[in-house]
């Protein structure tokens, strides 16, 4: 079986695996945030008091790494405000009242597009990778070298996720369908799908639907198998150079669901506006991998799904998966293209404990999987020697979270690398 | 503020605390502990629990007394105590552990920052200290207690009891025998069982003697992945190349091989010292590097040196070198592969550039420098 080197094993609570994908209930107001991608803010097309359809532009692309925002509910446009995003800090998002009418809009289906036809799609429709990092997806069927490979990454490695092992097994066909769009748009004749171990059903379901062309990678079950860098080397075991990009080894790597929204927008013309999203958590009833419409509310989808379990055991709410997820404060951000699952954990689910001595034990250093020093680097950050932790490659830390996984002493170290990642970008330390 | 916790991810972490792997190092020690019992009676216990009592003690003194916060809960006192007590004789005055203790946990462990931060092996520089404070108890072992004749069941009870030795129940160690030998030219393995070896029936330490309880320990160890395993593996392989090597001329080389193998502290050293956290490289090349250096240094000693063993020796050594070892440096991933070539050139260039800054120096006259 195919793997990378280092990683570890966190337990993969993968409690929604057999729930099927439902359509979540829609709340009355939704905010779309105008930034749900990496790159330049979209820009709005709409004011206060317009009436929007379902799959309506109302944000234009604001660059070339930047993407469209598309209404998921036809209504009333009542203005622009101010929220917090799931990541951290700000941006401002459309309001738009629901009328529960949903009249639908959308693009022309393409019949049999061509390569340019379906990256001017793809970027018109909105599609970003839908993993989690958000990176327009246009950009990367752009590469700047050339391709000879496309890696789909069905590993869901985070613990709790299954949202795209659903889409595996529920929507087997339109996943393949994307691939093979991909594939064209790339001019690529070999794409690979990496899937975990620990998903027999989506390995069957694939390999009975993909065509020759396509072949299904069965990857060790082991944290980060979804890491690009790792997941790459499993798969052709290209090494990405240090700093590089997936191109430098003639690689694209894109998420399942990002060949699933893509075929969607091609075939059907449906720009992205809604994703398949799990809930999970001791802290909901509700657990599930449900269809959520952008700019639902956090506070929404715990309303729906708390069910009877009361709300002071929900202890922390994660934002994307236990290991590289971000932690809310409160309830108040909203469902963007790169949702893909909400948390709600119990104390006893996620760690409280506080960081003691470090025993010089080496497990960082022997479960990093970008060959770090992760002992080292905690020491050279704790004693404000930035240029050491240049020097020792922090830059080139994923921020995957093993090295803290895995220390018996608690020690926060990955949070120590953000900070000095940070620092040193702002004193731009080589 | 909102109501609930805000972190930076990873959320979540291993079950495995310091205190857990403190825990698993306790277990693997237990079957050394026993057959120091079945082997010596039940003196070798009590010295294992004045040892643990005494390191916990001193660990918790130290704490008090320098206001630090405690830290006796994560166990590692009590594997200093227990390792300590399995490298000392199976018969020891009582002062002897007490002082080996304080030696170790406040000497070598706390006043060089505690857990994790000693520059050496507490209990290996414990014992050391021991050899040259109080040479003669450190060195006389008592028989293992023969039950052939069922009266010597009582000796269980009462071997130790009386702590000065008469004679007629110490032995020696067999590397003392084999010491002998690469003197005299004799066979090495004169009077030694393998068996009786590998089940600890000879003189010696306490947990030393028994390599199969030992071993049972190591595999503990390395199943529960808490020690890294290729330290053991390297330490016992190199061990007995290098022997092989060192007594290629003799004619006994084969008993030089096996008796240095399951004589000694050997496999015990390997499996619970040489992989002591705070002293051993973590990097693959430099991990490879001090297992080569520990089991020639244990084969130079034990054949040239004055002592017949050298274990603890060769692990104080590599402890020592292991901040060197660590300055080695890793390869992240995606890194440039670098040929041996290009490693050479590198070294050439660094050379060439060196001696070209001294040329500019001595040209550019003394003044600014």
């Amino acid at each position: 079986m195919k793997t990378f080197r280092h990683g570890t094993h966190p337990p993969a609570n993968k409690i929604t695996e057999d729930r099927q994908l439902v359509d979540f209930e829609v709340p009355e107001i939704l905010y779309f945030a105008l930034s749900q991608h990496i790159g330049a803010p979209a820009k709005p097309v709409v004011a206060a008091g317009d009436t929007v359809k379902e799959g309506q532009l109302i944000a234009e692309s604001g660059g070339f790494v930047s993407a469209p925002v598309y209404s998921s509910v036809s209504g009333t446009v009542k203005g622009i405000v101010s929220l917090p995003t799931a990541t951290g800090g700000k941006c401002d998002h459309i309001v738009v009242e629901n009328d529960f009418k949903y009249e639908k809009t959308g693009l022309t289906p393409l019949e049999n597009p061509s390569k340019e036809e379906i990256v001017a799609r793809v970027k018109e429709a909105g599609i970003v990778g839908m993993g989690g990092a958000t990176f327009p997806t246009h950009v990367k069927l752009s590469p700047s070298k050339p391709v000879d490979t496309l890696i789909i990454n069905a590993a869901e490695c985070e613990p709790y996720i299954t949202c795209d092992y659903r889409l595996l097994v529920e929507c087997t066909d339109e996943v393949v369908k994307g691939v093979l769009l991909l594939m064209k748009a790339l001019g690529v004749d070999k794409a690979y799908i990496g899937v975990e171990s620990n998903k027999p059903l989506a390995i069957k379901a694939l390999a009975e639907a993909c065509p020759e062309s396509v072949e299904v990678v069965k990857l060790k079950t082991k944290y980060p198998q979804g890491a690009e860098k790792q997941l790459i080397y499993a798969v052709t075991h290209r090494k990405v150079p240090a700093g590089g990009l997936p191109m430098d080894v003639g690689c694209v790597v894109d998420n399942v669901h990002t060949a699933y929204s893509t075929a969607r927008a091609v075939l059907l013309g449906e720009p992205l506006y809604m994703r398949a999203m799990t809930v999970s958590g001791g802290g909901v009833e509700h657990i599930g991998n449900y269809r959520v419409r952008t700019g639902t509310t956090y506070s929404f989808v715990y309303e729906k799904t708390r069910g009877s379990v009361p709300e002071e055991e929900t202890g922390k709410v994660i934002s994307g998966g236990p290991m590289m997820g971000f932690s809310q404060a409160d309830l108040r951000a909203c469902c963007t293209k790169g949702t893909s699952s909400l948390l709600f954990l119990t104390r006893k689910q996620f760690n409280m404990m506080e960081p003691t001595q470090c025993i010089n034990c080496g497990r960082c250093i022997r479960n990093c999987p970008m060959f770090l020093l992760p002992r080292d680097l905690e020491r050279a950050v704790i004693a404000k020697d930035f240029e050491k932790a240049a020097a020792l490659g922090v830059a080139n830390c994923m921020e995957c979270g093993v090295c803290s996984y895995v220390c018996p002493a608690k020690r926060p170290l990955v949070q120590a690398f953000r900070l000095a990642k940070k620092t040193i970008r702002e004193r731009g330390i080589k | 503020m909102g109501k609930y916790i805000v972190s930076s991810s990873p959320h979540i972490t291993s079950p495995s605390t310091t205190r857990t792997i403190m825990l698993d190092v306790i277990i693997a020690l237990c079957p050394a502990v026993l057959a120091s019992v079945l082997i010596y009676g039940f003196y070798p216990l009590f010295v294992t629990l004045l040892c643990v009592a005494s390191a916990v003690f001193f660990e918790w003194l130290f704490n008090v007394i320098t206001k630090k916060k405690q830290t006796v809960g994560d166990l590692s006192a009590v594997v200093t105590g227990i390792i300590l007590a399995l490298n000392l004789p199976p018969v020891v005055p009582f002062y002897v552990p007490m002082v080996g203790a304080a030696f170790a946990i406040i000497v070598v462990k706390m006043l060089f920052g505690g857990i994790g931060r000693n520059f050496a092996n507490p209990a290996i520089t414990a014992r050391i200290f021991l050899m040259l404070a109080w040479t003669g108890v450190m060195t006389s072992f008592v028989k293992p207690i023969d039950l052939s004749d069922g009266a010597n069941l009582f000796a269980y009870f009462t071997q130790g009891v009386n702590i000065n030795l008469p004679d007629a129940i110490t032995t020696a160690t067999p590397l003392k025998g084999v010491k002998d030998a690469i003197a005299s030219g004799a066979n090495p393995a004169e009077g030694l069982n393998a068996l009786d070896m590998f089940l600890g029936r000879i003189g010696g330490s306490a947990g030393e003697v028994s390599t199969l309880a030992v071993l049972i320990g190591g595999i503990y160890l390395a199943v529960r992945k808490v020690i890294d395993v290729r330290i053991p593996l390297i330490y016992l392989a190199s061990t007995a190349v290098f022997t092989a090597i060192f007594f290629a001329g003799s004619e006994y080389v084969g008993e030089y091989v096996w008796t240095y193998m399951l004589g000694g502290g050997l496999v015990f050293g390997a499996v619970f010292m040489a992989t002591d956290y705070a002293t051993s490289p973590k990097s693959a090349v430099a991990v490879v590097i001090y297992g080569l250096g520990l089991g020639f240094l244990t084969v130079v000693i034990r054949k040239f040196g004055t002592m017949s063993e050298g274990v603890s020796f060769a692990i104080l050594l590599m402890n020592v070198v292991t901040p060197l070892l660590e300055r080695i440096k890793v390869r992240t991933f995606g890194a440039p592969e670098k040929s041996v070539r290009d490693m050479l050139n590198g070294i050439k260039e660094k050379a060439a550039a060196k001696k070209a800054a001294k040329a500019a120096v001595a040209e550019g006259g003394e003044g600014n420098e």
